[in-house]
């Protein structure tokens, strides 16, 4: 096969050490470059602080009064007969505007449930002749702890999708055959004196991963 | 082919080298050493594949006493980076489920507590973040997602004149993302879930293009989670740390869902805006929803996608 006259065996060594040679130059200079940090290091990205774990938790932003009772809450807010006359149904009082005031001894209720004050008046829901039960409007008294029934006789479509699990928060099992289903009442997410849920402070957003994000270059950003 | 050099014969008794073989044997040294310094960068290669991973077979050939043994190096590859020793399942999808997720715009507060839910639960890289849901927070009177933001930075929300639609992966029943992947790490199971095998995926972004929905999320450096936030109920599909380099996503938290548990997006949701369930039992809420609800079922219909995720209205 070695037909061809080869290069004298010097000068093919020789090649073979000037190549070598400058192999090994561009491995040390590589090796300066990296071990030396020539090139400097990319700027540290920037750390994401942890989100607060206030937004990770599941519980429910209210008790309700069957909660109350389980926790052995204080309850004295149920005992109305400590100021009330049993035989005494409190007289409601309302201003120039017809709309109505709230006692000072219940200040913390703000009236807010429906629209332009047309749900103005407590016995709308209160029992008059037994404060410490709720009346649906067809004259049946409900327990404060079965307060649901009592919403559910006025929010139809609501309860409704509710009793089928549409409506409101559930947690534990979709698969019934494995656990229950815990779902919650009415009052645990709403007040029932306004039932609007509040705002609320969102969780911080996403945080962009180049550059610092600019209010109209959202399309820019890295999710 | 001659020699190119005949070596000088040695030296008596070794006692002295010649001056060419110390030459040589320098030279040689000195290019070795150059070349190990050249590698220099191979030093902060930390996070490369085991032997057991390389030699790993795919997930669908695993026998149940291989599985085994994946899951052990799981656990221990866990063990080892975060100090938690966590329980690694591989959990199968069950008979007669299939998973439709329905979200309800009417009462969407676009909190974003899902978003953070999700994360926790799913061990997302904090820093960088990868979310798995964006929250959108659209004008009213549209659809077009076009106009929605996701960067919001509202001090109180729900801020007036907008509604917020949480987008994540649609679990496509015809899933362009599956079609894309050259190896087959990603494909869809029999109760709906598309997965990721995060040990099969290479790392080419394909579905992440694919994905119509945004709901591909790429590791672009090594994740980063905290060891006092790693959740330790894994699962080999779902929520197992990944590396850097390869895709992750949205899978209605297949170690929560596959047990019979809601999804944690559901669980920590403050207006119960979130309903999830068994499209195949009549008798679940999903069922429920779709029959009576006014549903938006398709989000990006024309992409012809068939989404297992639908919102609707209550009102």
């Amino acid at each position: 096969m070695d037909d061809h006259p080869l290069p004298s065996t010097a000068s093919s060594a020789r090649r073979t050490g000037y190549v070598l040679g400058a192999t090994t130059l561009l491995f040390f200079g590589l090796g300066a470059l990296f071990l030396g940090d020539l090139w400097g290091h990319p700027p540290a990205r920037q750390q994401i602080a942890l989100v607060d774990k206030s937004f990770l938790e599941t519980t429910p932003w209210r008790q309700n009064y069957n909660d109350l009772v389980r926790a052995k809450e204080d309850l004295s807010d149920f005992d109305c007969y400590g100021c009330h006359d049993k035989k005494k149904p409190p007289v409601l009082r309302f201003d120039a505007n017809n709309i109505l005031v709230v006692p000072e001894e219940h200040k913390n209720i703000v009236m807010g449930h429906g629209t332009h004050n047309r749900n103005n008046l407590c016995y709308n829901c209160h029992n008059e002749s037994n404060l410490e039960t709720l009346q649906i409007r067809d004259g049946h008294e409900v327990k404060f702890s079965e307060s649901s029934q009592l919403c559910g006789s006025c929010h139809g479509p609501t309860i409704r999708d509710w009793e089928a699990g549409a409506h409101g928060r559930t947690s534990g099992y979709w698969d019934r055959s494995k656990g229950d289903m815990r779902r919650l009442y009415c009052a645990n997410c709403h007040n029932p004196h306004a039932p609007r849920i509040p705002t609320r402070v969102p969780a911080p957003g996403p945080h962009a991963l180049r550059t610092p994000a600019h209010p109209d270059s959202h399309s820019e950003t890295t999710p | 082919m001659p020699l190119p050099a005949t070596p000088p014969p040695a030296a008596p008794n070794g006692s002295a080298l010649d001056r060419r073989s110390f030459l040589r044997s320098t030279a040689a040294f000195a290019g070795l050493s150059a070349l190990a310094a050249s590698l220099a960068p191979l030093r902060e290669l930390k996070d490369y594949t085991t032997p057991e991973q390389f030699l790993q077979k795919y997930y669908k050939e695993l026998t149940p006493e291989e599985m085994k043994k994946v899951l052990e190096r799981i656990s221990n590859e866990v063990e080892h980076q975060y100090g938690i020793r966590p329980h690694v399942r591989d959990l199968k999808p069950m008979d007669g489920v299939e998973f439709v997720y329905a979200l309800n715009l009417t009462r969407c507060i676009g909190c974003r507590k899902c978003v953070h839910a999700c994360v926790a639960e799913n061990n997302q890289s904090r820093s960088p973040e990868i979310q798995y849901i964006r929250v959108l927070k659209m004008p009213h009177g549209s659809m077009d997602v076009e106009k929605g933001n996701h960067l919001y930075d509202d001090k109180e929300v729900p801020d007036k004149g907008f509604f917020y639609m949480p987008v994540q992966c649609q679990q496509c029943k015809n899933p362009p993302c599956v079609k894309v992947c050259p190896v087959n790490a990603t494909w869809q199971e029999k109760d709906g879930i598309t997965v990721i095998d995060y040990d099969w995926c290479i790392g080419c972004r394909y579905c992440e293009a694919a994905c119509p929905y945004w709901a591909r999320r790429f590791n672009f450096t090594k994740p980063e989670i905290p060891a006092d936030r790693i959740n330790p109920e894994m699962s080999y599909l779902g929520n197992r740390p990944r590396k850097q380099g390869v895709m992750e996503k949205c899978h209605f938290c297949i170690q929560r869902t596959r047990v019979g548990k809601y999804p944690a997006c559901l669980e920590v949701c403050p207006v119960g805006a979130r309903k999830f369930g068994n499209i195949l039992d009549p008798e679940s809420e999903i069922s429920y929803i779709l029959r009576t609800k006014r549903i938006f079922i398709q989000l990006k219909e024309k992409m012809g996608t068939i989404p297992r995720f639908c919102y609707y209205f209550d009102k």
